[in-house]
């Protein structure tokens, strides 16, 4: 950014007023950087009116401490403001709410749950918790974090729904009717499972300090009545865990030999039923050792390991709920008499005639049968630039109506349009299990077959020393060599490194990603937004600082990233902008509209040149070198004369430099791929030190996706690194697509991993924590196999007795999980 | 006769009931959410306006 700076500010022929455009100061709200004049008072600076507004909500309620907590939890990025103000009438209507039509309480009162959009961290709850507190006649609200809902108590007398959607709108919540399918069938699998820990621990606590009383008892003597009360006692509960909660696991061996697929479950079942069998033999005939105690703290080890699976398999499921969340639920009909209803989705029929708003998202797939509208087709193709529709035109589920309200003949919904294909098809891929696990089932399925094999090997070989003899030394093997520990590495690394890099502000979707990240490959960055700021910023201008005011009044009706530029441009040149501008079109590479009576024309040299401008050859010619600079020049054209030419450029993130460097060090290949000009993408590049060989520009979002593909044949992994909105398709068709910008909720369906932290650095940081990961994994495995081979050549030898394989046993999963948790995963010194 | 024979039961039956507990609690949803209630001990208590009814915000009754 300093080089670009200093390479073109000499020309310069306007000076800007306070000159330092580099003086950026985090928004107090959201924390974006925004350039402000050195003398602002730093506590008062909003990137936009929203924060601002947000911001004036919250200090009105008293609420201050937000901003404290917030930083205190760690969260230092809040939700974004949502521009637009939506009308909330509809939250009054019974129909529009659905499933989640309010009902009356006993007192008056009318409760209701609804899904709230954009929560990040226990402070939001904080603020809305006390938010409803502030609000006179809401009386409860309750944010319940792990599914994203709030549970409202209201008085209607004083106070609609519709107000308190408007609230939370105001700052920065979305309020949004429960969806049909609401995850019951999680929520009782996950009690289930909850129900059937506690009752396992209950068992196996319990069954321990019996077994401490007998092993102290078989040191210090006991009475004969004593011990074996002890022992039934401890049989009785372990049998009870093995019947009760351990039923899962017979369950599971059933199937697999059912279908005759190796599963773990099958050697654990083999395990649990030779051990509670002979158990309960030696406990009733007084004689040898009784695993109860084993048996009992196994099921609730492997119970807890199964729980965090079935947890982490939830989170993937929810994240690819994506037809729900980007495509409205409802719609607007258009009735025969011309009236308008407002209808859920799902209600809607073929051949229905929808009517959406300028601005609002497109519910169906369909074709236009009045009006002529842009629009933005950016969440499909990744292209951000909005196309015209007229009568005729088809338009998808998804995509957004930018300019004029359109009416749309229903040809497709829900899952039957195109996004909703698109996304089944997310979904299939996300069920798949993880390789890693593959591997651990495919072990466990070689295992079973060579205990099996062993310990009839081992009960056929000491046969002459007799019966007895042979049996003991059988069910020793088979205890000792039971997976447990093998069962529980996975899930327990993949569940670890999870948590831990959440905590880093790193969200991950499936564990499958960090065995490709742990590995060598490619990775492709896009440019605008995740290299660079994605905020272009005007650096240099020439000719009439005067036009910008002109400029910046008519691109305020546009929400174009230049425009953004030039309006903050005219911003810290405290230029007054006329109030009378308008918008007259949006064209490619530019606009054009109207200002104090005259005609104005903004855009590309391109764009001039077809609308007949004339551009002086100092203009020519600054433009020219300020896109030899690697800068974008825009021309500012009044009544059809170029008189000032901007030249906007996009600066790189100052951690993209290291962050690239220490993947180019770890063996990755790192490239570009950007639909930008190639001049500029060239000097990102080479400031960056890509080869140029690897920066590839002037792509269409199609050949972005043919690129990964026609790399996705060979076995390195692609990653793909960008915006979760823009470049959804490059991220679904990437081995490992990785978000940095766009929603949290969006961006987790079309890539598995989101950095929340909006930090490059944080890249370079989960690829260190994939490859520990991974060899956290290995080193689990090793340990577990090598633990149980030993036991076994042990066992064959007939130098374990039952008793001592069965106090062996749980040490191996103590040391897995020991392992696991003084794993360095995610601990390296990088804040 | 020994008091482990009276104790030992009297102790499984206590924890025992222990464990039900849990499992009411565990049916009844109170462990569905483990983020939020992590986080809601930390919150300080504001005073209530007097206008607010005396209902307590952590009344979670279903009606």
């Amino acid at each position: 950014m300093t080089q670009v700076n200093r390479t073109a500010a000499s020309e310069t022929v306007q000076a800007v007023p306070d000159a330092n455009p580099n003086h950026r100061v985090p928004c107090v709200h959201c924390g974006l950087p925004t350039v402000v004049s050195p003398d602002e008072d730093p506590q008062s600076v909003f990137c936009c009116n929203g924060c601002r507004g947000a911001y004036q909500l919250i200090q009105g309620w008293g609420l201050a401490d937000f901003y404290a907590l917030r930083d205190q939890l760690g969260n230092s990025e809040t939700t974004s403001v949502s521009a637009k103000r939506r009308g909330f009438e509809s939250f009054d209507s019974d129909p529009f709410l659905g499933r989640s039509a309010p009902r009356p309480t006993s007192e008056g009162t009318l409760v209701t749950n609804l899904a709230l959009h954009g929560l990040h961290c226990g402070a939001c709850a904080w603020l809305i918790e006390n938010a409803a507190a502030q609000t006179p006649g809401w009386i409860v609200g309750r944010v319940r974090m792990s599914d994203h809902t709030i549970r409202i108590v209201f008085d209607p007398k004083v106070i609609r729904l519709s107000e308190i959607a408007r609230l939370l709108d105001g700052i920065g919540y979305e309020l949004a009717p429960l969806t049909k399918d609401a995850d019951e069938q999680f929520w009782r699998q996950n009690r289930k499972l909850l129900m059937q820990i506690a009752i396992a621990g209950f068992c196996a606590t319990n069954a321990m300090w019996i077994a401490i009383a007998l092993y102290a008892g078989e040191a210090s003597g006991v009475a004969a009545g004593h011990r074996s009360f002890l022992r039934l006692i401890g049989t009785g509960l372990g049998m009870a865990s093995v019947v009760g909660p351990g039923r899962t696991f017979f369950r599971g061996a059933l199937a697999s030999m059912r279908t005759w697929t190796p599963h773990m479950d099958l050697p654990i079942a083999l395990g649990l039923s030779v051990g509670t069998l002979m158990g309960a033999i030696n406990a009733v005939t007084g004689a040898g050792a009784v695993y109860f105690d084993s048996l009992a703290v196994l099921v609730f080890l492997l119970l807890i390991g199964r729980w965090i699976q079935f947890r982490q398999q939830h989170r993937a499921a929810k994240a690819v709920d994506l037809l729900l969340r980007i495509t409205p639920r409802h719609a607007k009909r258009v009735l025969p008499d011309e009236t308008e209803e407002t209808v859920l989705v799902d209600v809607l029929a073929i051949d229905d005639i929808v009517r959406v708003a300028a601005g609002d998202n497109i519910p169906v797939d369909g074709e236009i049968v009045t009006g002529e509208t842009t629009i933005d087709r950016s969440l499909l193709t990744g292209e951000s630039r909005p196309v015209s529709a007229n009568i005729g035109a088809e338009v998808l589920s998804g995509t957004v109506n930018l300019s004029r309200p359109i009416d749309v003949r229903v040809q497709a919904l829900g899952t039957q349009s195109r996004i909703g294909k698109v996304m089944q098809s997310v979904e299939e891929a996300t069920t798949e299990k993880t390789p890693i696990v593959q591997l651990a089932d495919r072990i466990g399925g070689v295992f079973v077959m060579t205990v099996t094999v062993l310990a009839f090997a081992t009960f056929v070989g000491w046969w002459r020393s007799g019966w007895a003899v042979a049996a003991e030394n059988a069910t020793a093997l088979l205890i000792v060599a039971c997976p447990c520990a093998l069962a529980l590495a996975t899930p327990l690394a993949i569940a670890v490194a999870l948590g831990r890099s959440a905590r880093r502000k790193i969200l991950v979707r499936d564990g499958a990603s960090f065995q490709h990240l742990a590995g060598r490959g490619t990775i492709w960055f896009d440019k605008t937004g995740t290299l660079t700021e994605g905020r272009p910023r005007v650096v240099d201008s020439f000719g009439d600082a005067d036009a910008i005011r002109h400029a910046a009044a008519i691109e305020q009706a546009c929400c174009h990233p230049l425009a953004d530029g030039i309006i903050r441009e005219a911003n810290r040149r405290q230029l007054h902008l006329p109030a009378d501008a308008v918008l007259d079109g949006v064209a490619v590479g530019g606009i054009l509209g109207h200002s104090e009576g005259h005609r104005v024309d903004v855009g590309n040299l391109l764009l001039m040149q077809r609308h007949d401008v004339w551009i002086d050859p100092p203009f020519r010619d600054a433009a020219e070198r300020f896109a030899a600079a690697g800068l974008s020049p825009i021309l500012i054209a009044v009544e059809k004369v170029a008189v000032t030419v901007l030249a906007m450029a996009d600066p790189i993130l100052p951690d993209a430099k290291p962050t690239i460097a220490e993947l180019t060090e770890t063996g990755w290949r790192v490239g570009i791929l950007s639909g930008d000009n190639r001049e500029i993408v060239d000097r990102v590049a080479s400031e960056l030190g890509i080869s140029s060989e690897l920066a590839r520009g002037d792509l269409s979002p199609e050949q972005k996706l043919s690129v990964i593909q026609e790399r996705s044949d060979q076995p390195d992994p692609v990653v793909m690194i960008g915006d979760g909105a823009n470049d959804a398709a490059a991220l679904a068709a990437a081995d490992v697509g990785i978000a940095v910008r766009g929603g949290a909720e969006v961006s987790l369906q079309a890539a598995p991993i989101y950095i929340a932290s909006g930090k490059l650095a944080s890249i370079a940081d989960l690829f260190r924590g994939a490859r520990s990961t991974r060899r956290l994994i290995y080193a689990t495995f090793a340990v577990s196999l090598a633990y149980n081979l030993f036991a076994v050549i042990l066992a064959i030898a007939g130098l374990i007795s039952p008793l001592v394989a069965a106090v062996l046993m749980p040490i191996s999963s103590v040391t897995v999980l020991t392992i696991t948790m003084a794993w360095p995963t995610f601990r390296s010194e990088y804040r | 006769m020994s008091v482990i024979y009276i104790a030992l039961p009297i102790a499984i039956l206590l924890g025992g009931a222990a464990m039900v507990a849990c499992v009411l609690c565990i049916r009844s949803g109170q462990y569905d959410d483990m983020e939020t209630p992590s986080v809601r001990i930390l919150i300080e208590d504001r005073k209530q306006k007097d206008s607010q009814p005396s209902q307590s915000p952590d009344c979670e009754s279903e009606t």
